[in-house]
């Protein structure tokens, strides 16, 4: 009998006929229950003996049953993830990725650094005038120093600023030191444009007021820049120039290590000096002293990630902006 | 500006070698842009005399010359050049001598059946200077046969950069001058033996039948004018034709090559008059009368303002006429020529704001003009007219009339207060009394009452940028050494306030929702613009660099349409600008351009852009800005007049929405498109957090039918008012139009949760709310579907 039942369970294809064979032999009419049934007509001693041998039918036939449908499960879940499988070779549906423009992630890059220096941020207008862009800076009417800054005039007498400085006027005039500001932004010369020259471009400036600050404070700060941007042990140097808003004047160099020739040199960054008296006297404040000191964003990027063409940075061509994703 | 190494080794004796004296401008602030080494004459190439020339037989424009290259070598060449003549010395190049400035090896050769033997060459040809006008024309100092390369060795010239406050840098004196003041050397200066008996300087008060009229004396401090007879135009000596090819001149006759040295050498540019040109020995200096006319000794035709200030001699009818624009370029009749005689030699200041207006209306830049402007040193005039007359005396035979012609006198510059203790207060350099004394005076000041706490230090003469106590500790710190510099950190009372001005949290959200972040000019096209159908136009440059960059942007957005333009060939685009704008004021916006799909795989249906998509961005940013956004139906001109919106940020109108009008779309060559345009600062709003409610909510769905034209928002403000004050959501679920619900109608179905914030809702309470709600549809005018 029990060699009947396993066949009958083996045979099964599916969990729904090894229902069927559990009803037929295990059900309440089933033959191993009718087998039960009928042991009320046995005599005792003959009713225990055969009442031992069909419970141990019964339990073996439930045990195949048993091991069958787990077999049939694991069989049905076996097919299921065999419909469910993919090609995870073929490309994947996303929005793609975004970028910050190289100059947004280089100008964040130095707001990050003088944050952590303790300045404060702050912009100002691109369309200046005359005053706030030279001469409360110390620009005389017609003098020679206002060629070195060739100006996009506009026909109602006003101007692009040519530098991010006219915010050291605007800031100084509504604030009392001492403070540490550092202003991005755009600025506009009017020269010929080339791979290196663009009539638009991005400075960031650092001014700094109190009741006395050094140039040995400007050199500090300057270096804490450039060991941030650049890492420990970068130094810097000094020379002497002219701007006519500051006096003593600088330009300032960090000795790096060129990532494209691996050369070490001077790369030459930017202007800098003590805040001129004439420009303390334009915004109104006496007894203080303060340091400058600015640059281009466009050389630092352009030299930092090796970009051969400025104009390039200004297109709008996406292959050029796709390249900026994950610069920093 | 260039200044060969030599003669600054001529003005500082023992001058070091040039790897320091590279390094001492730099640190002077006076940096070295770039060295070069000019070659000097080729090997093999000799100098040659002329005697005798005439015409080749079978050409009209070819000459045959006899010369001689020294003593007992005489042979014949063919040249073309205009200025062959017989006396003449030039530069003989033998066959086989090689020139390295035409990379060519000459050989003997025939010349229209006339042997040549080599050739005589230009200066060109040479490699000397770039002049191929007619062949190089050497003094009596070039004897024949003698090596040219002995006379003209190569040279090193250094090109500097010089800051416009720097007027004496311009010359080769005050660049010597700082390089001796650094490097503690003597200077020898080549005007001022500082011996009046050794100087040439004339006396005013022996009549020399010139006359001087200065009408201007503003416009003209200081003027001298010294005659000189008997000169011989001819070339200048080897020595002076190097030095000025060397700073990049080209020599043309002593008595100009004079001029034009003392410009470069002392910073003060001169002039020499043929004395026939100044009508009875009289110069003046006067305003010129408007419209009155100038040939310029470049051929060009000024017409002149009373602005300008000229020299002007006597016309002969009683009138008088232009001979020079002052300071700026002389005239084209009155310079020396090859038969000049007698000179009057012109060495004058002029006011620089005269000078440089002058020079900026007729566009001349010049050598003259470029020291002017910075401010030439008022008291040079004599001491340089001497120098010149003596190097004309030498050099072109000239016999110095024993008076002079003079306006105007020495000045004297104002003391400054300057206290020797400011020197480490703003710089932090320890620098000695005694030394910070040495130095100005090294530099030329005049340093009074030392031992003070304040000196009275008063600057030289030519030092015309130093007015200021900081600009005297600038001199004190150059000399000094700005490498000595230390770097320290000041401790400030000063806490910066927090805040993002450059907006970066919302370019970081935008880069994160997938957009390509772009600058573009500030100036564009006013007809871009007008394509764009952007705002009008405010602000027009009056120099713009051409028409597609004269007015500023009034809108970020057409910026974006030209990327987009301009990336035809890119399906899915998604850009954005955070940049200013130029209307009745200046404002910062942000803008952005979608088109194609937002979420794509090349081999799936992706999802197209719409309207929806562009909302859908604006709604997270909000999210993410904890503000509230609404958009109201509104369409600006370069929009979809029925899928665009104004958008309310906060409670604030900031902007734009919406497809991009086709018409537009159709100027700047683009298909569908989607824009948005928002003012900044966009509000954001600190999260408030709360416990999240443990009650469940109850959800009960409906569906209105309304008119078409009735706006989604306008249903929900009603049902919403209706719910009361459970309704913690209210959604759409489906939108649907179609037979079902008749022309001109859609169904909005909505789905309504409702929660107490302290106990369960029984049904009953959910049901009386959906009821009033009901109620209020049905008193809008909406059919309830069921």
């Amino acid at each position: 009998m029990l060699e009947r039942a396993l066949e009958e369970i083996t045979a099964a294809a599916d969990l729904r006929a090894l229902q069927q064979v559990r009803v037929a032999w295990l059900g309440r009419k089933g033959r191993v229950t009718e087998r039960l049934k009928g042991l009320g007509a046995l005599a005792p001693d003959e009713r225990r003996a055969a009442g031992a041998e069909i419970n141990a039918l019964k339990q073996a036939i439930g045990d195949a049953l048993e091991a069958r449908e787990r077999a049939l499960e694991a069989a049905a879940v076996q097919a299921q993830l065999e419909r469910e499988r993919l090609d995870v070779t073929l490309p994947g549906l996303r929005t793609a990725a975004g970028a910050h423009h190289l100059l947004s992630q280089v100008m964040h890059k130095l707001i990050d650094v003088f944050r952590s220096l303790g300045y404060e941020v702050v912009v100002g207008p691109e369309l200046e005038d005359d005053h706030h862009n030279f001469e409360a800076l110390n620009f005389p009417p017609e003098h020679p120093a206002r060629d070195t800054q060739d100006t996009f005039w506009t026909t109602d007498g006003r101007l692009l600023r040519t530098h991010t400085s006219p915010m050291q006027v605007r800031y100084m005039r509504t604030h009392r030191p001492p403070f540490k500001v550092v202003v991005p932004g755009k600025v506009f010369r009017n020269e010929a444009v080339d791979t290196t020259h663009e009539a638009q471009f991005h400075q960031l400036e650092a001014l700094v007021v109190a009741e006395h600050v050094t140039m040995a404070d400007m050199r500090g700060a300057i270096e804490a820049m450039a060991v941030a941007l650049f890492g420990p042990g970068t130094r810097t140097r000094l020379h002497p120039t002219f701007f006519p808003f500051v006096e003593p004047g600088a330009e300032f160099a960090v000795w790096w290590t060129h990532p494209k020739t691996g050369r070490e040199e001077w790369l030459e960054l930017g202007g800098c000096g003590m805040v001129h008296p004439n420009v303390f006297r334009a915004v109104g404040y006496e007894g203080v002293s303060g340091f400058a000191f600015g640059f281009g964003l466009e050389r630092m990027a352009m030299v930092t990630y090796g970009v051969s063409d400025i104009r390039d940075l200004y297109r709008g061509d996406v292959r050029v902006l796709r390249q900026f994703r994950g610069v920093a | 500006m260039r200044v060969p190494l030599d003669a600054l080794a001529e003005l500082v004796p023992g001058l070091p070698a040039l790897d320091e004296v590279v390094a001492t401008l730099d640190a002077l602030g006076l940096p070295v842009d770039a060295v070069h080494e000019l070659p000097g004459a080729p090997a093999g190439v000799r100098v040659a005399e002329l005697l005798e020339v005439w015409p080749h037989p079978e050409a009209d424009e070819l000459l045959i010359a006899r010369l001689s290259a020294g003593v007992g070598h005489q042979t014949e060449v063919v040249c073309g050049a205009p200025n062959a003549r017989a006396g003449l010395r030039s530069a003989w190049v033998p066959p086989g001598t090689w020139l390295g400035a035409l990379e060519t090896t000459l050989g003997a050769r025939d010349v229209r059946g006339v042997h040549s033997d080599g050739m005589l060459a230009s200066p060109r040809e040479l490699g000397l200077f770039d002049h191929a006008g007619g062949l190089l024309a050497l003094g009596d100092d070039a004897l024949p046969g003698t090596a040219l390369a002995d006379l003209w060795p190569p040279c090193t010239v250094l090109e500097l950069e010089i800051t416009p406050n720097r007027a004496d840098a311009t010359a080769f004196l005050g660049v010597a001058r700082d390089l001796a003041a650094k490097l503690r050397l003597p200077l020898r200066h080549s005007a001022d033996p500082g011996d009046p008996a050794a100087l040439d300087l004339g006396d005013p008060s022996v009549p020399d039948g010139l006359r001087l009229e200065v009408d201007d004396p503003v416009g003209c401090p200081r003027f001298t004018l010294r005659r000189i007879e008997g000169v011989r135009i001819g070339p200048s000596p080897v020595w002076l034709q190097r030095r000025l090819a060397a700073i990049g001149l080209r020599p043309r006759s002593n008595v100009v090559d004079v001029t034009n040295l003392i410009t470069f050498e002392l910073g003060q540019p001169a002039h020499a008059y043929d004395l026939r040109a100044l009508e009875g020995g009289v110069l003046q200096v006067r305003r010129a009368r408007p419209g009155e006319r100038l040939v310029t000794l470049n051929e060009e035709t000024l017409t002149l303002d009373a602005g300008d200030l000229v020299i002007a001699t006597p016309d002969g009818r009683g009138g008088s006429r232009a001979l020079a624009l002052a300071g700026v370029i002389g005239g084209a009749g009155d310079s020396v020529r090859p038969d000049t005689t007698d000179v009057a030699l012109e060495v004058a200041l002029f006011q620089s704001l005269t000078v440089r207006r002058s020079a900026r209306r007729h566009k001349q830049v010049t050598d003259a003009h470029y020291r002017f402007e910075r401010g030439v040193d008022p008291n040079l005039a004599p001491l340089a007219s001497a120098r010149a007359t003596t190097l004309l005396a030498h050099l072109a035979g000239g016999r110095p009339h024993p008076g002079i012609s003079a306006s105007g006198a020495d000045v004297r510059s104002e003391p400054i207060a300057f206290r020797p203790a400011q020197v480490a207060w703003l710089t932090t350099l320890e620098v000695p009394l005694d030394e910070q004394r040495g130095m100005l005076e090294r530099l030329g000041c005049q340093v009074r009452a030392p031992g003070a706490e304040a000196w009275a230090v008063t600057p030289p003469s030519w030092r015309v940028d130093l007015a200021l106590e900081e600009d005297l500790i600038e001199e004190v710190a150059r000399l000094h050494g700005y490498e000595h510099i230390g770097s320290t950190v000041p401790s400030m009372a000063f806490v910066p306030p927090a805040g993002d001005p450059t907006h970066r949290a919302l370019r970081d959200a935008l880069v994160e929702g997938g957009f390509l972040e772009t600058i573009s000019y500030a100036f564009t096209g006013a007809a871009e613009l007008e394509a764009a159908r952007a705002a009008q136009v405010r602000v027009r440059l009056s120099e713009p660099q051409g028409l597609e960059r004269a007015v500023l942007r009034t809108a970020l957005y057409p910026g974006l349409l030209a990327a987009a333009r301009l990336n035809h060939a890119e399906r899915d685009l998604a850009l954005f600008e955070v940049g200013r704008v130029f209307l009745d004021d200046e404002v910062e916006r942000v803008a952005l351009l979608l088109r194609g799909q937002r979420l794509a795989a090349p081999w799936l249906p992706g999802v197209p852009v719409d309207f929806y998509v562009v909302k859908g961005v604006l709604e997270q940013l909000a999210e993410r800005f904890g503000v509230s956004l609404e958009l109201r139906p509104e369409a600006p001109a370069h929009l979809h007049p029925h899928a665009a919106a104004s958008v309310v940020w906060d409670g604030v109108d900031v902007g734009h929405v919406g497809r991009l009008h086709p018409e537009v779309a159709a100027a700047f060559e683009l298909g569908e498109t989607y824009l948005a345009e928002l003012t900044l600062p966009l509000a954001s709003r600190a999260p408030a957090l709360s416990s999240v409610p443990r009650q469940p909510f109850a959800e009960r769905d409906l569906a209105v039918v309304a008119p078409l034209e009735v706006a989604y928002a306008e249903v929900r403000a009603r049902l919403q008012a209706a719910a009361g004050p459970w309704l913690i959501s209210l959604e759409p679920f489906d939108v649907y139009q179609g037979e079902q619900v008749g022309a001109g109608k859609r169904s909005l179905a909505l789905r309504f949760r409702f929660r107490h914030p302290e106990r369960s809702l029984a049904d009953a309470e959910v049901e009386a709310r959906m009821k009033e709600v009901m109620e209020a549809a049905r008193a809008a005018g909406y059919t309830l579907r069921t």
